[in-house]
C-alpha cells in the first residue's frame, strides 16, 4: 500500500489516490468516512497515523493487532471478504487515557482492502476481545 | 417513539428489508429474531456505545508514535 509520509499532511497535499474510504464510516461515527495513513520513515514497527479528512481532529493511533495479542484473529463474514478481500490490511486503534494507560480496541479492528483501498470498521462476534485491551503504561 | 405491542411469533418490519420477530418471552427476557440485510449492523445497544466511545476516544487521545513504538518494543521484543 502506498502512504503518505508524516508530517507533511495539508489538504492540498492529500493525492486522492491515498485516500482510505469507509463507506459507511466508523461505528457510532458515521461522518468519519475518508482517511489517510500516515507513517514514518524512522518507524520500524507497524505503526502508522490514519488523519480523518472529514473531520481534521479526528485522528487515530493504528498499529497491527497481532503486535499485542500474536494469536488475534479478526474472523470476517463472507460479505465482509467479498467487498475487503481476502487478505486485508487489519489495524487497531491506540488511546492513551488520562492516567497514562494505552489501550487496544481489539473488538472493532478497521479492516482496508490495500488494492481499493475501501475499508470497514468491523465488529467481531468473538466477545473475547475487548474495545479497551489494556497494552500498558506510558514512560 | 413508535410503541407496538406484539405476542410471541409476531413480528414487525422496519423498512422494507428488516423484520423483527419476537420468538419467546423468559421473565423478564424478551428473545427476538431480527433478519436484515448483511450489510445492516445489527448490535446491542450497549456494544454499540462501547465501540462509539472508543472511537471517539481514540479519536481525540492517540498516543505518540514515539510512545506506541517505544511500548510496543517492551510488549513484542521478538518482532521489533
Amino acid at each position: 500500500m502506498t502512504v503518505t509520509h508524516a508530517p507533511s499532511l495539508s489538504p492540498a497535499d492529500i493525492d486522492a489516490s491515498s485516500v482510505i474510504a469507509f463507506p459507511e464510516g466508523l461505528v457510532g461515527c458515521r461522518s468519519w468516512k475518508h482517511f489517510v495513513l500516515l507513517t514514518s520513515d524512522e518507524a520500524d514497527l507497524p505503526v502508522g497515523i490514519l488523519q480523518c479528512i472529514d473531520e481534521p481532529s479526528v485522528r487515530f493511533m493504528v498499529t497491527d493487532p497481532r503486535l499485542i495479542d500474536s494469536t488475534y484473529c479478526a474472523e470476517l463474514s463472507f460479505e465482509d471478504k467479498l467487498a475487503l478481500g481476502t487478505n486485508p490490511v487489519i489495524y487497531c486503534t491506540l488511546t492513551v487515557s488520562n492516567d497514562g494507560n494505552i489501550t487496544a480496541n481489539l473488538l472493532g479492528p478497521l479492516v482496508i482492502n490495500a488494492q481499493t483501498r475501501q475499508a470497514k470498521q468491523v465488529v467481531l462476534t468473538d466477545d473475547t476481545y475487548s474495545a479497551r485491551h489494556p497494552v500498558g503504561r506510558l514512560g | 417513539m413508535l410503541v407496538l405491542s406484539r405476542r410471541p411469533e409476531q413480528s414487525f418490519r422496519i423498512g422494507d428489508d428488516i423484520t423483527v420477530t419476537v420468538l419467546g418471552i423468559d421473565g423478564d427476557r424478551v428473545k427476538l429474531g431480527i433478519r436484515a440485510p448483511r450489510n445492516v449492523v445489527v448490535l446491542r445497544q450497549e456494544l454499540f456505545q462501547e465501540l462509539q466511545g472508543a472511537n471517539s476516544e481514540a479519536a481525540s487521545n492517540a498516543p505518540s508514535t514515539e510512545s506506541v513504538t517505544e511500548l510496543l518494543r517492551k510488549i513484542a521484543p521478538a518482532k521489533a
